[in-house]
């Protein structure tokens, strides 16, 4: 789950890294002097998009971006700098330890970066000193231990799979400042951390649903089968609309509730549904494909083998919905149709 | 693994173990015990249930275990049976923390334990024995080898090769970390000798299949490889289903890995239905 970068920037004052003054206002704010306001959005690109403006006069800045749409807005103190780094730290898959990057470069996709380093801080032991004199060498600032403690207090605290501060400021008198947050909890540990999304005001959302902007509507279940699925139909010359998994096992309610969602998107014409059954049973899916194409009455070309797949066979067969074996036939007719 | 391996079902009495337990059954596989805390004393289609792995071990030899734990109790499930001394442990539970995640399978090496997973449908050595949620019917013995990080996707293409047939079949799962990754179980391929040809059925995100292709191109593999990658179409940036399946930092695009592949010599399938066509 994502953070607005003003809920990343709580966790950061939590912690101890240091962030300008700021306000969340969604409307006027009381402000005098030079101020940044910046919409609170979570898509990035923001500074592309003019949604980040320096200015004296932050409502007026206000005024204009609620004219696009945008209901909340961050006003922070204006920070002279003379430099900005970027510094984030992840977990890597190879080594399974957290791993911080930083970068003289801030502002930047950091993968377009060119001069950047990673440090590894092994689990067991989490940030020393030592760690963190390399790190200010090599960005030469003096006071990175707020910051390199800070970022893996939240990551280990919180079940990070992302945390980023870019860019980083750097004060003429050798002061950092996060500027911005960029903050990304684990789905599959938010569960631990009920306290915190009650106190964002966030609820948890899957991302088992990707819009995409085709036409036909995908849904497989597992990922891998899901993306091949997509693939296959963008190579057939068709455009995927989604990608829904309807994740491992699911049941009557879980596939309903997939095979509703995508067949609710207007731009979805018809559905291509690909259902190799392991651990997730066939049966159960038919029954909520019955259940969902009463509701969504769009056509949906059903591939279902695998576990207890002739249970359900006959229950589509029951209620005249086509089947198939083969997941090229399922794709060639539903292109066709 | 073979037809005589002993393995013991952690998680046996609920909805999927008990499930699953009974299909590996049916396929043959040895299965000499379960664990449930809380349910010893009882039994399952014939299968002696106990409270904890250690009390298992003490009534039987147990070679393998595999793993039905729900998430928020599946890393204990994994520290009790790598403590137990098993050497081969598959994790079937999917969307367990991944921080967690890490420091068990830390731990679990260190033991002296193989993990397999998590979220991966396990492995199945075709008409012997099956340690995993796979589907009989996609799978018949042969001497093609296939390593995949995603499960259904798996079943599908061991039933586009059937007709080659296959002599193991492992699924690693496809999170971020995981227990065995491609390169090991390629090595053990390339030196198996029920192997001819090996299948990897890669994906998007993480730079396993990059590090095979450079194993390849070092000389490290002399069996013919033939990879597949999901998610062409997948945007960037965008998690595609489970955790692994995300390009961070431009690390592990579909190009990145196709590239890495011809330039290693291996072919590059574009579908799971041109696989066959390669071998």
């Amino acid at each position: 789950m994502k953070l607005y970068e003003y809920e990343g920037k709580k966790l950061f004052s939590r912690v101890g890294i240091p962030i300008p003054k700021g306000i969340l206002t969604e409307d006027k704010v009381d402000w005098s002097g030079k101020a940044v306001v910046k919409a609170q959005l979570l898509e990035g690109g923001r500074g592309k998009r003019g949604l980040v403006k320096v200015t004296d006069n932050p409502n007026e800045a206000i005024q204009e971006m609620k004219k696009l749409g945008i209901s909340k807005f961050l006003v922070e103190e204006f920070i002279p700098h003379t430099r900005e780094a970027y510094i984030s730290i992840i977990l890597n898959r190879d080594l399974g330890e957290p791993i911080f990057t930083l970068s003289k470069e801030g502002g930047i996709n950091v993968e377009e970066a060119k001069d950047t380093k990673q440090f590894v801080v092994p689990l067991e032991r989490g940030p020393k000193q030592y760690d963190i004199i390399p790190m200010e060498k090599y960005l030469n600032v003096n006071n990175l231990s707020s910051i390199i403690n800070g970022l893996y207090k939240i990551f280990t605290d919180y079940d990070a799979e992302l945390v980023e501060i870019n860019p980083l400021a750097i004060t003429e008198d050798g002061k950092v400042y996060a500027l911005d947050s960029k903050v990304i909890l684990e789905d599959n540990a938010l569960y631990k951390h009920q306290d915190l999304l009650k106190e964002l005001n966030r609820e948890y959302s899957s991302d088992n649903y990707v819009e995409l902007d085709g036409d036909i509507g995908i849904i497989g279940n597992g990922a891998g089968l899901t993306m091949a699925t997509m693939d296959l139909v963008k190579l057939a010359g068709g455009n995927p609309a989604d990608f829904m998994d309807v994740g491992g096992g699911a049941n009557r309610e879980k596939v309903k509730e997939c095979v509703i969602k995508v067949g609710s998107n207007p731009r979805v014409k018809k559905i291509i549904m690909n259902i190799f059954g392991g651990i997730t049973r066939c049966d159960e899916v038919a029954l909520g494909i019955i259940d969902a194409y009463e509701i969504i009455k769009k056509p949906i070309f059903v591939r279902l083998v695998g576990t207890n797949e002739e249970e359900g066979w006959k229950l589509l067969e029951s209620k005249g919905i086509k089947y198939y074996e083969d997941p090229l036939v399922a794709i060639g007719d539903a292109l066709r149709s | 693994m073979n037809k005589d391996t002993k393995v013991l079902v952690q998680g046996i009495t609920g909805k999927e173990g008990s499930f699953h337990t009974q299909r590996m059954l049916e396929y043959g596989t040895k299965i000499v015990a379960g664990v449930t805390p809380g349910k010893g004393g009882e039994s399952i289609y014939g299968v002696p249930v106990y409270d904890t792995v250690n009390d298992a071990i003490k009534e039987h030899d147990i070679d393998a275990s595999i793993i039905f734990v729900p998430a928020r109790f599946a890393v204990d499930a994994i520290y009790e049976s790598a403590d137990a001394g098993i050497k081969l442990i598959v994790v079937i539970t999917e969307h367990i923390p991944v921080l967690d995640l890490a420091r068990s399978l830390k731990y679990a090496k260190e033991k002296g334990s193989r993990i397999i997973g998590p979220n991966c449908p396990g492995l199945i050595v075709p008409e012997e024995s099956l340690l995993g949620i796979m589907p009989a019917r996609a799978f018949r013995k042969g001497k093609i080898g296939i390593v995949s990080r995603s499960g259904t996707l798996t079943y599908e293409i061991a039933e586009i090769l059937k007709d080659y047939g296959q002599s193991t079949v492992i699924g690693i799962g496809g999170d971020p970390i995981i227990g065995t990754k491609m390169q090991d179980v390629i090595k053990m391929f390339d030196e198996d000798e029920n192997t001819d040809e090996i299948v990897l059925v890669g994906e998007i995100g993480g730079t396993m299949e990059e590090e095979v292709a450079k194993m390849k191109l070092e000389g490290k593999i002399n069996k013919k490889i033939v990879a597949y990658i999901a998610g062409l179409t997948a945007p960037k940036e965008k998690r595609m289903g489970h955790a692994g399946a995300v390009v961070y930092m431009g690390m592990g695009t579909y190009e990145s890995k196709v590239n890495a592949f011809k330039k290693a010599n291996i072919a590059v399938a574009k579908t799971p239905f041109e696989i066959k066509d390669l071998l």
